[in-house]
């Protein structure tokens, strides 16, 4: 690792006054769970690194506020997995967080820093897709949202200006969108995904399907026809509306993961025991 | 501008205090500036778990924190384990399974079992088996471990 | 329950060190002084180097010195186990990604990694071989210079050794077979991945120098250096510290010699811990491409077996020579055939130099030859398991003419293995169940010594030679010297891993160190008896013949004592110890074509039953039994743990593993993140290990190797359970569930 500084502020002005004085040289810090490999194969070679988990605002919270679940910026992935309201109301978020590496990694790996990284295999991006988040972005000169959909661009890149930070990411809850998240990996074991991939159904029959690793960043994709979402319509009705979800899809030619026709075969497969699953569980809320 | 650290931290109920470069990670500072050697070292890249320590409560690899960041932390390594030279009862039962064979990854193994059976203290071998599932065992087929977790478990628990 | 001595299901000696971290693995060992070094390797295979510039990297404070061949003997020392070919360093070319073409030495591991970083070197890429069929392209360029080959009828080839074996008539035999079977299977490349990364230390020792090493074979690495620096090897001590883990991946010399010539100019301590992805470029397993051709009667009765076998091997000879052999001598299994042609080729590649792993070639061949023998028994229309049956050699049948007879009731294994999976019993839908059989030779040759020193207090040290990697060669020990001397196991230390203080031993591997070593062990032991025995004779004015020793217990004309008791006499008010020496040897046989018959055989038989996921090509183990014949376990746990462990590394070599090389020849996937082996999470739902004891092994009190058995097979048998399954048959590994749907959407 080449030397850096290590800075902690304790307030998001702090953070931000370091970014503004530091610009490209300076390095966010969250879980660090890829900043520190990233460091180490001097991939990024940052002059400071700002460690955000000093910061009051931004302590490891999840809390209903305004009729949307705020997501503090150092909640890590653990804490995802372990929340009440999250297992209820987004239940594939919690799913996606739980197979985001090892337990050692979710008791380290932020949500926000899954997002920022802009990896196309983040497990968190498809749920977060499908559930229509927010992210909550703060820069000297105050706060914007911006739903994450705009936010996520390509490999490693998001829309986030210099100076800029998130500090949250927030659920909308005025809606019900019951959702279901699954992936393909090599093994059962914590795996990089070869598809990531998040279907929700809701009750007015729009289906929202979220999927990615197999392209530049993870697509959402709406079927608002109501026969993906219809309980009673058979397999054969459903497959080719399904299969027309899956066409911004770009697998990698070139990857050790999976090959391309293969990823490409499984898409339709995994969207359909995901939507499956999101039926049953509308069923439930129903 | 400096690029060291001064680090303040409580590992096996002892303060630390030093200052470190503030590119190390902890499972730097534990092995080559503290001299705790029976955190390992393997992947770095935080796969293999051989660096798995207990930071206020929670398992995490070493190799993927900076030591800066455990700051004021309270940090439990494998050598925290028998303080008193008396083995706990995970040690122990590692140990009358046969789970530890070359041995590497048995800190890891240990510590990731240690966090588990503090949060659950009845853990089903499902649970176990998530709970392993960051630390890579090469030699054994991971089956002593878990007996071994599940009969400390009972142990702790009676 | 029996807890100390032969068959006790005794603790880990060693083990507490295990468990609180007090176990100092070579990366944890602290010496004054010491030097830190980091390789300077190319991000390609194969190229020449131009020119190294090292002036930016010694301008760093706190660099010492970058070590770069000019800064060797010339010509450049090479070495190796079977070739003399492997340099230092890079000797003008890198012959594969990851070998060395550089070294900083520097105050600490910061530094001498930033000064790696600026070492410039110039180099040419050229193009790498890295698969068969470039390898044995007419016209393919060389791997090696023929200059520096053993001369021979390939040395104008890439192929480094051609064996032929068989008996029979092959050919004539053919036209008697009913059904004949022709198919192609392939083996990846793979790597052994012990969780401990290979780690090296050398240090000034008076007039010579000491090397530490996570070493397999301490023995032979002391000659190495002797040979390399030119000095004598009673000036070589090797300390080599219990390896996290071998697999075979830490059997030979790798880069020690370069750390002993950068401490010898250092003038201190260097050490030198390989990160896993050099670990990665450090050694590999050997893939293979096997040509099996079977051909039986109706009834199942085989009636030949034919087999093109080529392992594609590392840049340099290493073991690939030894390993195509000693794999495919056995590559007809253990049936009884009555003609069988074998033809084994070990092919250079511009890849990453081979050691054996686990098995040492035999998982390759078995791969194929259970796999075709299916093949040939579904044809046939005749029960799979019933065609081993058939065809398995009894107990005493010789299955290769002229070697080692079978040496045990291996249809009892098989008939487990089988009770165990249920077979004949209907399968539930969705699953199905194979069944294999692995078998290997244990070691053709071996030499080990061992002292035992019985203490005036009655306790023991026993030095051994043997490297403890895991599989518990302390403890076994132990319990030889407990059982013998009659003394109790926590009375016994062993002393392991410096070849200045622990005599000779040959080496670790082919699961002989329980039978060999083992038996040296127990030598020694009768050694101390038989002096016991003469001195009381002495004491007590009576013959010798007339007293005799048995585990532990004197007999005498007037009663029975306990050794512990008869050493207290015998010692007398000087004290002082009685030391046993013992020797226990597997002589060569030149005439053998692999120098030696078999010490013993490891046979295991492996049934599985599992589910495949039709729509994604998963496949689920759903029960995986192993049944081994280890004629004794000398110490339950271990032997469950041992088999247990290799039951999974064989999940992982069938299900997940391999290596991924680019056009460019370089390794892809180093590392954990894109090599996969199994976690807590890809387990077998249901894992059983179960041993045949008959005590009918070499070793003490009958015991046999029993180190790789339960992953010889587990290939096959996980095929051959897809197959059952779903009617795909698949012939290259892994079963990734890409190549499963793959073969699935490919299904007549
Ligand atoms: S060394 Fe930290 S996870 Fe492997
Ligand atoms: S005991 Fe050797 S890696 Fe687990």
């Amino acid at each position: 690792m080449q030397a850096f500084r290590y800075l902690r502020p304790s307030t998001v002005e702090e953070a931000l006054a370091l970014l503004e004085e530091h610009g490209d040289k300076a390095r966010l810090l969250a879980g660090g769970t890829d900043l520190v490999i990233e460091l180490r194969n001097r991939w990024r070679t940052p002059e400071v690194v700002i460690d955000l988990k000093g910061i009051e605002e931004l302590r490891p919270s999840i809390r209903v506020e305004g009729g949307r679940l705020v997501i503090s910026a150092a909640t890590v992935m653990a804490d995802l997995e372990r929340d009440p309201v999250v297992a209820e109301r987004f239940p594939a978020l919690a799913e996606a967080a739980a197979v985001v590496g090892s337990v050692q990694i979710r008791n380290r790996a932020t949500l926000v820093g899954n997002i920022c990284n802009g990896s196309p295999a983040a497990d968190t991006t498809p749920p977060l897709l499908v559930y229509g988040a927010e992210m909550v972005i703060a820069s000297p000169k105050g706060r914007r949202r911006l739903s994450i959909d705009e936010f996520v661009l390509g490999p490693g890149k998001v829309a986030l200006g210099p100076g800029e930070m998130v500090v949250a990411i927030e659920l909308p809850m005025d809606r019900t969108i019951a959702a279901a998240y699954t992936r393909l990996t090599r093994r059962h074991g914590t795996d990089l995904a070869s598809i990531t991939l998040c279907c929700g159904v809701d009750a007015s029959g729009t289906t929202r399907v979220a999927y990615g690793s197999v392209g530049p960043r993870a697509w959402l994709v709406v079927d608002d026809t109501g026969v993906l979402a219809d309980p009673a319509a058979s397999r054969e009705a459903k497959a080719p509306v399904l299969a027309a979800l899956f066409a911004k899809a770009t697998p990698s030619k070139t990857s050790m993961r999976a090959g391309p026709e293969y990823r490409a075969a499984m898409l339709p497969v995994l969207g359909a025991r995901a939507l499956n699953t999101a039926i049953e569980r509308l069923g439930r809320t129903a | 501008m400096t690029d060291t650290f001064h680090l303040e931290f409580t590992v096996n109920g002892r303060l630390r205090v030093l200052d470190i470069a503030a590119s190390h990670t902890l499972l730097d500072v534990l092995r080559d500036d503290i001299g705790l050697t029976g955190t390992k070292e393997c992947c770095v890249v935080g796969e293999c778990g051989a660096c798995t320590v207990i930071v206020d409560g929670r398992s995490v690899n070493s190799c993927l924190m900076l030591a800066a960041e455990a700051d004021g932390a309270d940090v439990l390594t494998v050598e925290g384990l028998a303080p008193s030279g008396q083995l706990d009862a995970l040690q122990q039962a590692f140990l009358d399974t046969g789970a530890a064979q070359c041995g590497f990854c048995i800190p890891g193994q240990l510590m990731s079992a240690r966090a588990l059976l503090q949060r659950t203290p009845h853990p089903t071998p499902e649970q176990i088996n998530e709970a392993l599932a960051g630390t890579l065992c090469r030699c054994a087929g991971y089956e002593q471990s878990r007996q071994a977790v599940l009969a400390a478990a009972e142990e702790v628990g009676s | 329950m029996k807890d100390q001595g032969v068959g006790a299901r005794a603790q880990r000696i060693g083990g507490v060190g295990r468990v609180t971290g007090g176990q100092r693995y070579v990366a944890d060992i602290p010496l004054a002084d010491m030097l830190h070094a980091k390789l300077v390797t190319l991000d390609c295979a194969h190229a020449r180097i131009l020119s190294i510039d090292t002036s930016a990297a010694i301008a760093l404070p706190g660099v010492h010195f970058v070590m770069t061949p000019d800064d060797l003997p010339k010509p450049m020392p090479r070495f190796g186990p079977e070739y003399q070919d492997r340099p230092v360093m890079a000797d003008g070319e890198t012959k594969y990604h990851g070998e060395a073409v550089a070294a900083v030495v520097a105050d600490t591991k910061d530094i001498a990694e930033e000064a790696a970083l600026l070492v410039k070197v110039e180099y040419e890429v050229l193009p790498a071989i890295h698969t068969l069929e470039e390898a044995l392209a007419p016209g393919a360029e060389l791997v090696q210079d023929p200059a520096i080959r053993r001369p021979g009828p390939h040395i104008a080839s890439n192929i480094l050794s051609e064996y032929r074996f068989g008996w029979g008539d092959v050919d004539a035999a053919a036209a008697d077979a009913d059904i004949v079977v022709e198919n192609t299977y392939d083996w990846p490349s793979q790597t052994q991945f012990a969780i401990e990364p290979h780690g090296f230390i050398a240090a000034p020792d008076g007039d010579g120098i000491a090397v530490w090493s996570s070493i397999q074979h301490p023995y032979q690495l002391q000659k190495t250096v002797a040979k390399v620096l030119g000095i004598p090897m009673a000036k070589v001590r090797v300390f080599a510290p219990d390896p996290g883990g071998g697999f075979g991946g830490k059997q030979h010399t790798k880069l020690e010699p370069l750390v002993a010539f950068m401490a010898v100019r250092a003038g201190q301590p260097v050490r030198l811990i390989l990160t896993l992805e050099e670990a990665f470029q450090a050694v590999r397993s050997t893939g293979a491409r096997m040509r099996v051709r079977t051909g039986i009667k109706a009834d199942g009765t085989l009636v030949f077996q034919d087999f093109v076998n080529e392992f594609l091997v590392g840049c340099y000879g290493d073991t690939g020579d030894r390993v195509s052999a000693k794999g495919s001598f056995l590559s007809a299994g253990p049936y009884r055939t009555p003609a069988v042609r074998i033809v084994s080729r070990a092919v250079l590649s511009h890849t990453t130099p081979t050691h054996p792993m686990r098995g040492f070639g035999i998982p390759q061949v078995t791969w194929a030859r259970e796999s075709n023998l299916d093949e040939a028994a579904i044809a046939a229309g005749v029960d799979r398991l019933e065609i081993r049956l058939k065809n398995l050699v009894k107990y005493g049948e010789e299955h290769v003419p002229g070697d080692t007879p079978a040496d045990g009731d291996w249809a009892q294994t098989v008939r487990k293995a089988a009770e165990e999976i249920g077979w004949g019993t209907p399968v539930p839908p969705g699953r199905g169940r194979g069944i294999a059989i692995g078998l290997k030779s244990g070691p053709t040759t071996g030499l080990s010594y061992s002292t035992v020193r019985f203490l005036a207090d009655c306790s023991a040290i026993v030095f051994s030679g043997t490297s403890d990697m895991g599989q518990g060669a302390r403890t076994i020990y132990a319990q030889i010297v407990a059982e013998e001397l009659g003394i109790p196991l926590d009375s016994v230390s062993v002393v392991m891993g410096d070849t200045a203080v622990v005599p000779y031993d040959q080496q670790t591997s082919a699961s002989r160190s329980s039978v060999l070593m083992g038996n040296a062990v127990l030598n020694a032991c009768r050694d101390i008896q038989r002096k016991l025995k003469a001195r009381m004779a002495d004491m007590e004015g009576i013959e010798e013949a007339a007293i005799s020793v048995d585990r532990g217990v004197m007999r005498l004309p007037g009663g029975e004592e306990a050794l512990p008791a008869v050493l207290k006499k015998v010692l007398g008010r000087m004290g002082g110890e009685i030391v046993g020496n013992g020797e226990a040897r597997k002589d060569a046989l030149p005439e053998h074509p692999l120098g030696g018959t078999a010490l013993f055989f490891e046979f295991n038989c492996t049934a599985i039953e599992a589910e495949v996921d039709e729509e994604t090509g998963e496949t689920d183990i759903l029960r995986h039994v192993t049944v081994g014949d280890v004629g004794l376990a000398l110490n339950p746990i271990q032997v469950t743990g041992q088999d247990e462990g290799a039951a999974v590394m064989g999940v992982g070599l069938s299900l997940m593993e391999h290596l991924i090389w680019g056009d460019d020849g370089r390794t892809r996937n180093l590392g954990a993140i894109d090599y996969r082996i199994p976690t807590s999470l890809d387990l077998p739902r249901e894992l059983h290990s179960f041993s045949v004891e008959n005590g009918d092994g070499p070793g003490p009190y009958g015991v046999k190797g029993i180190s790789e058995g339960s992953l010889l097979c587990t290939a096959p048998a996980v095929a051959a359970a897809v197959r059952d399954a779903t009617g795909a048959v698949i012939r290259d590994l892994p079963l990734s569930p890409e190549r499963v749907w793959r073969a699935l959407q490919e299904r007549p």
